[in-house]
């Protein structure tokens, strides 16, 4: 396996060029004149940053209400949990597992998982490789489905305007909440994962 | 020289190889998905067309309508970002505009920009800027999710009163199918057109 830090290759982000620069490589493409570069830049501060900044907005994203409901006479407030357990409880148990997929499995396991590959980067560690690349990959892909509630939240208070029959709010969650979506994206986005199959090399 | 491709994942080297039609070219070692081979430019254009079409349906057609009583109300997309700016929410309304207006609105733009001067044989202008732009707005668009949101919202307001959703709802579907067929394509193809015209003018 060759892999581009030993033949002093690196292929630019933005339009794929492969370019010959020395290391730690930071040169312009031909191409497109953005910086190349072997590594991501600060990879592991940056990452680590966002990501702690994450975990600490997930309390107050989960602990405060994030939704209020009038429905005269009645009237709910609704953490992301209860508001779950609302769905589950009307009926709708296979969208309450979307939800709670959505909202609170891949938050949790987005925040847990890049410490995992941050702290297991940090020690050269040659545990799974493979097996991380695919944790980070999923990562990826599944980091911005945790929008889900606040567009479920926004499109319910847009739409439910009916006097004093009916009202929709938003409540103090939905902020940090959206904050914890975007800086675990955010902190996945710094992370660099080709740490994964360094090998203590640099 | 031979046109390698450098795995993003674990720095792999490839040399790059013809792959046949509808296939993706993955990494010999993380198995993390290197490029596609989907060549044809006018065929991307094409997409990008359906993908426009069905983001204006989806912007100005309601998503949902609720009828209770006497009451009619409507969810159109811009009404879901004025109703949170006006709740004391506008970094909710921005995250709302950016991640399904201005994203994907500023990506088929670009896209049509750049594809249509290159299905003709001319290169785009501002290309290189214009490129660099549409890969910094990818990961924040996230249409797919805002449908999910529609059809949970929906549900959630079954119990509350007559809650039907509209035609807006079919653009925002349309626009998620388009979007993803648009991501099966390979965009380094772009970039060597561009090359090539660049080339012989």
């Amino acid at each position: 396996m060759t892999r581009g830090v030993d033949l002093r290759l690196a292929a630019c982000e933005t339009c794929e060029l492969v370019v010959q620069a020395s290391d730690p490589l930071v040169g312009l493409c031909p191409r497109c004149g953005e910086p190349v570069r072997s590594r991501k830049h600060n990879a592991r501060t940056r990452s680590w940053a966002f990501l702690s900044a994450a975990a600490v907005l997930y309390v107050p994203a989960n602990t405060l209400v994030m939704m209020r409901t009038e429905q005269f006479p009645s009237h709910r407030e609704d953490t992301i949990l209860s508001g779950i357990a609302y769905l589950w409880s009307e009926g709708a148990s296979s969208l309450a597992l979307l939800v709670f997929t959505a909202s609170i499995v891949i938050p949790l396991v987005k925040i847990g998982a890049l410490g995992v590959l941050l702290v297991t980067t940090g020690q050269h560690s040659t545990w799974r490789p493979h097996g991380r690349t695919l944790l980070y990959r999923v990562l990826e892909v599944a980091g911005h489905w945790s929008m889900l509630d606040v567009f479920v939240v926004a499109l319910l208070t847009a739409v439910v305007q009916l006097g004093r029959f009916a009202n929709v709010e938003p409540g103090p969650a939905v902020l940090p909440f959206a904050g914890v979506v975007i800086l675990t994206m955010l902190a996945s986005s710094s992370f660099d994962p080709r740490a994964i199959w360094d090998r203590g090399a640099e | 020289m031979r046109e390698l491709a450098i795995c993003m994942y674990c720095d792999t080297v490839h040399e790059r190889v013809e792959l046949p039609a509808r296939r993706a070219a993955r990494c010999v070692n993380c198995q993390r998905p290197l490029y596609h081979s989907n060549t044809d430019l006018g065929a991307m254009l094409a997409v990008t067309i359906t993908a426009t079409v069905a983001f204006v349906i989806a912007n100005l057609f309601p998503l949902i309508t609720l009828t209770s009583g006497g009451f009619q109300t409507e969810a159109t997309l811009w009404r879901a970002i004025t109703a949170s700016y006006v709740q004391d929410l506008p970094v909710v309304a921005v995250s709302l505009a950016v991640t399904l207006i201005g994203a994907p609105l500023f990506e088929l733009g670009l896209l049509l920009w750049v594809l249509v001067p290159l299905c003709f044989g001319t290169r785009p202008l501002g290309f290189t800027r214009i490129m660099r732009l549409m890969h910094l707005l990818r990961p924040w668009r996230m249409v797919e999710v805002f449908l999910l949101g529609v059809v949970v919202a929906v549900v959630k307001l079954s119990g509350l009163a007559a809650a039907v959703p509209g035609w807006g709802l079919f653009g925002v579907a349309a626009m998620t199918l388009a979007l993803a067929s648009l991501a099966s394509f390979d965009r380094g193809e772009m970039w060597r057109r561009a090359d090539a015209i660049g080339a012989t003018s």
